[in-house]
């Protein structure tokens, strides 16, 4: 076969890895470890996509987290008020998640240079939380939405992880595929350089527009997965913390790396728990860990990684000479 | 009609003040194209070194504590920029390095702040008591104040930039880099010097901000928005041009406030920044420091 | 090389790396390899600031001049450097005698002044950092023929009056070979040849080019 002689030290670790995930929680794993699974599962997407604006297409938007509440929203308040089934509502959180922001700004920033987006996004996701007291009538206000409808009736943390799951998987294919394929190749030549792309005929609205919706519709859909996972959802959801920690996964992980956001993820997730030992320091341990990874790592985890693997080849060459040198 | 008349005159002295706490970050911006992301903590650290100094006893002790902040925040600033923010610049993609840097930087900041005076308001008292009536209108004495030390810091400003040789520089450098390089004007030098200035200016807002309003480590976050939307008003890089926006924005929150109530501030200042960006992104004045 | 009180002029096709010698020799390129050296000191990883400190100006074919600002007050700039300060009044009104249209303009804005005069107005700011080595790139580009002549006879007193060696880039080989005192030729960023200027004509010149 041929994908045998592909297979590196990291293809087999993936596999395991995977494998390991998948059975899990057939062996007895606990609830609380399903639950930072699923935690996990949705803010890796978020986080993916969030890379796809900012690390592969050089679109510098700030305020994802806030995206994926607008998705939850939806869905939650369809499914519940409306009594929609999740699986759609899911899928119409996305879309509208997708359309909203496109139009508020996507479009404006298509317009506008790096740090306007940016400054736009922040604002947007900073609004939100006064929209959301605003129309308390739809959406709880602050105190949020609650007892939001599971994807089956009786449905146990199992069940919701296991979708997830799939969804993780299938979000990461779909990225996947985006970044490998000619609309992939087009922003990235657009990040990199925009004038050159364009006379190559590269069309900036149209690719841009693309990235937008794609990382937007899975963010909101993100969204959709974590309200009838948990169950809940409210303004603290869209604070300062998840979106600190939003940031913090894509820059721990590695900008601009396919892996990276998955990993930061994991990282932020399940290495939470120190987060929450330290109390009240917790977000000043986060901003510490931001300044630190972008002063000292900003490749994150995967530069160190493969920083770590030619350390290693490099020793590895030294010894082997010694064995070819001998006198015959 | 009173109760109109009240709030534009509210609305126009809230409005300085929000220009005034624009002006470090235009500074910032106008010279070395950084966006200070940890504007508001700026403020809010240099209010409560002020703060610091006043609540050891006495009301002379105020006046040394708006020079204590002045000095510190200036340090402050320049080591910020020798240490963080040039490396930062050397690599490519400073532009949202530096954001997330000051982003996460600011949030540090905050919770420090927060550990070391925790989360109750503190309040720097007004320096004159009473006010005045015109009519219907009522003015307290401390908010004249206030535009009067707001006024006097900004023409301050403008004198400096047009009249000292480092304010000259900083221009020059905002205008054009490559042509400040050329004259021999050391870049770096003049980013330490810009970067402590802001400093300095943004914590000297913080603390006219606090004395009308109230101080915690959280409020930095609305000054810093509200900063930027009048930034963006006005077009980045321009000192008188954070004035005018600044007032007219005062005064539009006053009277939503008034009008439609609390909640719908953030909407609209959301919506204005939205329009803005839309029809001119390099603001409304356009400019230059 | 470059000697004392000499005009070189530089030829080359567009995007060859004539811009790019002059701008890594004055700063505002980090040259990756390669040493240079001025009176003897080597200066291939000085800042700018300093490079203008040590008496060389560089003029770029863009000019970057500081738009907001009046004519005066960019000439004023140009003496931003220590070592020229002191003298510049002096320096002030030997610009203006080199230039007099600037006369007239000195409190205008930049951005209001034609091609021309802020091409003048460049190469003054130049001249007020009291240099001893100027160097120009392509001073006479988008000019007009009136023009054109003004800023070489200008270009040829500044050498004369004032002994400085000026290092001038130029596609209007005409007029640079009737300044210079030798010439370059750089095609894909290396010297083709170099010649004294009597012993080249245009034809050879415009050969090499292609």
């Amino acid at each position: 076969m041929k994908t045998l002689k592909k297979l590196s030290w990291k293809n087999i670790l993936i596999i395991l890895v995977g494998l390991f995930v998948l059975i899990y929680p057939l062996v007895g794993a606990n609830s609380y470890i399903k639950h930072l699974f699923i935690l996990f599962f949705i803010w890796s997407v978020v986080a993916a996509s969030g890379n796809l604006l900012n690390g592969y297409a050089g679109i510098n938007s700030l305020g994802n987290i806030g995206f994926m509440a607008i998705g939850g929203y939806v869905s939650g308040i369809l499914a519940k008020s409306l009594g929609i089934s999740p699986w759609i509502s899911i899928i119409i959180g996305g879309i509208v998640t997708c359309i909203l922001v496109t139009i508020f700004l996507g479009l404006p920033a298509l317009r506008l240079s790096g740090i306007y987006i940016a400054l736009l996004t922040l604002i947007f996701a900073d609004t939100l939380p006064s929209i959301l007291t605003l129309t308390r009538e739809i959406t709880g206000g602050a105190m949020g939405l609650h007892e939001i409808p599971g994807f089956l009736p009786n449905m146990e943390k199992i069940h919701a992880y296991y979708i997830c799951f799939v969804f993780f998987l299938i979000a990461m294919l779909i990225i996947y595929r985006t970044i490998h394929s000619r609309t992939g190749l087009a922003f990235m030549a657009l990040r990199d350089s925009e004038n050159f792309a364009t006379t190559l005929g590269v069309n900036r609205f149209n690719e841009r527009l693309k990235v937008f919706a794609i990382s937007y519709f899975l963010t909101g859909l993100a969204g959709g997965f974590y309200v009838h996972s948990l169950g809940d959802i409210s303004p603290s959801t869209l604070g300062i913390e998840p979106f600190l920690l939003g940031i913090a996964m894509i820059e721990l992980g590695g900008i601009g790396t396919f892996a990276g956001p998955i990993l930061g993820a994991a990282v932020i997730v399940f290495g939470g728990e120190f987060l929450r030992l330290a109390g009240t320091l917790r977000l000043s341990l986060l901003g510490l860990l931001i300044c630190v990874i972008i002063l000292f790592f900003p490749g994150g985890i995967m530069q160190l990684l493969s920083q770590s693997e030619s350390f290693i080849r490099k020793q590895i060459k030294k010894r082997k000479p010694v064995e070819k040198v001998q006198p015959t | 009609m009173n109760s109109f008349l009240n709030a534009i005159i509210s609305g126009l002295i809230s409005g300085s003040l929000y220009a005034a706490t624009a002006l470090g970050l235009t500074i910032i911006y106008g010279v070395s194209r950084v966006f200070n992301f940890a504007h508001g903590i700026v403020a809010v650290m240099g209010a409560y070194l002020a703060w610091t100094l006043l609540s050891s006893g006495g009301q002379l002790n105020l006046l040394l504590g708006i020079v204590v902040s002045l000095g510190v925040m200036y340090i402050f600033g320049t080591l910020v920029y020798r240490f963080t923010i040039n490396p930062l610049m050397k690599k490519p993609g400073w532009d949202i390095s530096t954001v997330l840097f000051l982003l996460g930087g600011g949030i540090l900041l905050e919770n420090v702040l927060l550990q070391i005076y925790g989360p109750r308001i503190k309040s720097i008292p007004v320096l004159v008591d009473g006010s005045i009536k015109f009519g219907p209108i009522v003015i307290q004495w401390n908010d004249l104040l206030l535009i009067v030390i707001a006024v006097f810091g900004i023409v301050v400003l403008n004198m400096f930039f047009k009249h000292t040789r480092m304010g000259q520089a900083m221009r020059s450098t905002a205008q054009s880099m490559p042509g400040a390089k050329v004259v021999g004007i050391d870049i770096e030098k003049i980013f330490g010097l810009t970067f402590g200035l802001a400093f300095a200016v943004t914590g000297f807002s913080g603390v006219l901000l606090s004395t009308k309003y109230f101080l915690n480590p959280h409020i930095g976050w609305e000054w810093m928005v509200k900063g930027f939307v009048i930034v963006s008003f006005g077009g980045l890089g321009s000192t008188n041009g954070a004035i005018f926006p600044g007032l007219i924005l005062g005064i539009v929150e006053a009277l939503v406030t008034l009008y439609l109530g609390a909640m719908w501030v953030w909407p609209i200042w959301f919506a204005i920044f939205l329009i803005v960006l839309l029809i001119r992104p390099q603001g409304i004045l356009g400019g230059r420091v | 090389m470059v000697n004392s009180g000499e005009v070189v002029a530089l030829f080359g096709p567009n995007g060859h790396g004539k811009s790019t010698l002059l701008k890594t020799i004055s700063g505002l390129h980090q040259a990756s390899a390669g040493s240079i050296k001025f009176n003897g000191l080597e200066i291939s990883s000085l800042p700018s600031h300093k490079i203008v400190e040590m008496g060389i100006a560089y003029i770029p074919e863009e000019r970057h001049l500081f738009r907001d600002m009046t004519v005066m007050e960019n000439l004023k700039m140009g003496a931003y450097n220590r070592r020229a300060r002191p003298s510049t009044q002096q320096n002030l009104a030997f610009v203006l005698e080199v230039f007099p249209r600037l006369v007239e303009r000195k409190d205008q804005l930049t951005s209001t002044l034609s091609g021309g005069e802020s091409r003048m107005v460049a190469v003054a700011r130049g001249l007020m950092s009291e240099p001893t080595l100027l160097m120009v790139d392509e001073p006479s580009i988008g000019l007009s023929p009136g023009m054109r002549h003004a800023v070489f006879d200008s270009i040829t007193k500044i050498n004369r009056e004032k002994k400085i060696t000026i290092l001038i880039v130029e596609q209007e080989i005409r007029n640079a070979l009737k300044l210079a005192n030798r010439i370059y030729m750089l095609k894909k960023g290396h010297i083709l040849f170099e010649r004294s200027a009597t012993e080249v004509n245009v034809e050879e010149i415009e050969k090499a080019y292609f």
